[in-house]
């Protein structure tokens, strides 16, 4: 019987001993793998998310992450930028809050977003939305509502919407625009209860009562090949303005919001670790002392010490491997019921996660457990190892 | 079970000691103690408690290293072994037959007397094969499957026994084998001893039975670590 399978029965003879530390690892190990899919979770939605947008590089008058502040003479900015050889398309984005009126009800409260595209090579515009059923919206009287709204106001493709947009200050009061909704659309980074309406710059400006100006809080830009080199190309032309690419983005990211979330992991995930290594040793240092009369008996029949270390380090590995493999699907459905909630926080967008599983979390889950069998052993490992044989036995025969 | 030569010296003890570092200062537990054990001795060990006799047989087994002389196992200084060394020697050339037994309550009787042959490298079909004539040899072939818990306490201290000589060791030591034992067990239990040693392995039983010893051919006795005396039946 090699040290697996006498490690094996040694678990099975004391159920209740092996249960307790399977929960246990299990139960650490799940919290410990959502630490990890927490640490680099919101870094590997946002690149997914900005990835799928279409856009590669984003100019704003302040670095992203930031808020405030919008780029003016826009359309020539945009202009100047489209006219770079490394440039596909530029969309300029504008964001104004919206009330759409409905019959019976309050106001539906909504984020107004008109673009507006320029491609030079007959590359395709992206909007920042996509449509799910109907069409794009294309002219000054026609918006894309996210399904929400479509749902709070009754609405379907072909409906009208009766919206008063805010462009310029929230207490203006503009009269009502009456538009027509021609598609249903997701918008990605809308927050989880931030609803969406999209349209072109014109819509917006017809919504704003043509009171708008230049400006944008965004521009978009496609590049033709290496995006970081094309950021380099526009900073010249949009002086006073900071060119983003995506890699870019999620540096900063990574450098600021997204620290806070690594550092909350890094903490918790040392203090399961340790605790799993706590308890499993606690575990096995009872285990070992309750047998070793049993392990002197085995070296005098000649089981060397390297033997009786194995097995020590074979039951760990075995309660925590038993414990690891309950942990993933455990950690999986924990990670997905805390991304719900650290979801609903406001200003989150829908589709951004805290929590993305990836085989490097897997590896770093599965490397961390493995040495928290080792560790944990080590001191049962070392009272096996340098356990007196004749002393044992004859303590034993005495007790 | 096995053959050899009547006249080759297993251990040879020369002037071994054994003292224990105490608060209160050294305890000799034995002292000077001379003894050679040939192929097919059957040498019973007594003397009050506390006088070394376990202590004497775990530097026998080579569990345990003397303090002084010199013991040779085989011709070969234990004492220059290293740890893997003298546990090589444990598995292949000596038994042990403990009072507690020490069976491991989780494996069956097979499990636990295959136990020094996985050890030893021998392969799943000669360890099976070993046990059947091991079990058969002790008279419990047919509680292979039983765990300690459903045995007897004789059939435990045969189990112990077929374990012991799992690997036909050459040098069979056992201490206070009858100890926990009945006595008509006991003298089951002596018979089988007597048994193992007629079949040429040699023999050394530390106890307080007079039965048990008298069935020795050298008896010695101890006193404070000492053999006083030996017997020669």
């Amino acid at each position: 019987m090699n040290a697996v399978g006498f490690a094996w029965r040694s678990l099975v003879r004391q159920p209740a001993r092996a249960i307790l530390g399977v929960l246990g690892v299990a139960a650490v190990g799940a919290l410990l793998l959502d630490m990890l899919l927490l640490s680099q979770g919101l870094i590997v939605s946002m690149r997914d998310l900005l990835d799928r947008s279409g856009w590669d590089i984003r100019v704003s008058v302040r670095e992203i992450p930031g808020r405030g502040g919008r780029v003016s003479d826009a359309s020539e900015t945009a202009a100047r930028i489209a006219a770079l050889p490394s440039v596909k398309a530029t969309l300029i984005v504008r964001i104004a809050n919206a009330r759409i009126e409905r019959e019976g009800g309050p106001p539906i409260a909504a984020t107004f977003e008109g673009v507006s595209g320029r491609s030079n090579k007959g590359a395709p515009i992206t909007p920042p939305w996509t449509v799910l059923r109907g069409r794009d919206a294309r002219g000054a009287n026609e918006v894309v509502v996210d399904a929400a709204i479509a749902k709070a106001a009754n609405l379907d493709v072909g409906g009208t919407i009766t919206l008063r947009a805010s462009c310029v200050a929230d207490l203006e009061a503009l009269p009502p625009a009456r538009l027509q909704v021609t598609g249903i659309a997701e918008f990605p980074f809308a927050g989880t209860n931030e609803e969406g309406i999209g349209g072109s710059l014109d819509a917006l400006k017809a919504a704003c009562g043509g009171n708008v100006g230049d400006e944008a809080d965004l521009l978009l830009v496609t590049s033709t090949g290496e995006s970081r080199e094309t950021a380099e190309a526009i900073r010249p032309v949009a002086p006073g303005l900071f060119a983003m690419t995506n890699d870019e983005v999620v540096g900063r990211l990574q450098q600021t919001g997204f620290t806070y979330f690594r550092q909350i992991s890094a903490v918790l995930t040392t203090v399961t670790v340790s605790f799993a290594v706590l308890l499993i040793s606690v575990l096995l240092t009872v285990s070992v002392n309750q047998r070793l009369g049993e392990i002197a008996a085995l070296r005098a029949l000649g089981f060397s010490r390297s033997r009786v270390v194995k097995d020590v380090l074979s039951e760990s590995a075995l309660i925590v491997g038993l414990g690891g493999l309950i942990s993933l699907p455990l950690g999986l459905l924990l990670a997905s019921g805390l991304d719900r909630i650290l979801k609903a926080m406001p200003g989150i967008p829908a589709e951004l996660h805290f929590f993305v599983f990836e085989g490097s979390a897997l590896a770093v889950h599965i490397g961390l457990l493995a040495a928290t069998a080792i560790v944990a052993a080590l001191y049962p490992m070392r009272i096996v190892s340098t356990l007196p044989i004749a002393a044992t036995l004859r303590d034993e025969v005495i007790g | 079970m096995r053959g050899r030569a009547v006249s080759n010296v297993i251990v040879d003890a020369r002037e071994v000691g054994r003292s224990f570092a105490m608060p209160a200062g050294p305890v000799h537990a034995v002292r000077d103690v001379t003894l050679q054990i040939r192929a097919g001795d059957h040498i019973a060990v007594r003397g009050p408690s506390g006088c070394g006799k376990s202590t004497l047989l775990h530097m026998l087994g080579v569990v345990d290293a003397p303090s002084s002389g010199t013991l040779l196992f085989d011709g070969q200084d234990v004492s220059r072994l290293s740890d893997a060394r003298r546990s090589a020697l444990r598995l292949r050339r000596i038994g042990f037959i403990f009072q507690r037994f020490f069976l491991l309550p989780m494996l069956t009787a097979a499990e636990n007397v295959e136990l020094p042959l996985s050890e030893a490298g021998a392969s799943r079909r000669d360890r099976q094969e070993r046990t059947k004539v091991l079990l058969d040899y002790v008279g419990l072939a047919a509680r292979a499957d039983h765990r300690p818990s459903q045995l007897s306490g004789g059939e435990m201290q045969r189990v112990a026994i077929a374990r012991a000589l799992a690997n036909n060791p050459q040098l069979l030591l056992a201490d206070e084998p009858t100890g926990e034992l009945d006595e008509a067990t006991g003298a089951q239990i002596a018979a089988l001893l007597d048994r193992v040693n007629a079949d040429g392995t040699a023999l050394v039983i530390v106890t307080h039975d007079s039965t048990l010893a008298g069935r020795a051919a050298r008896v010695l006795m101890m006193r404070d670590g000492r053999i006083e005396r030996e017997a020669t039946r």
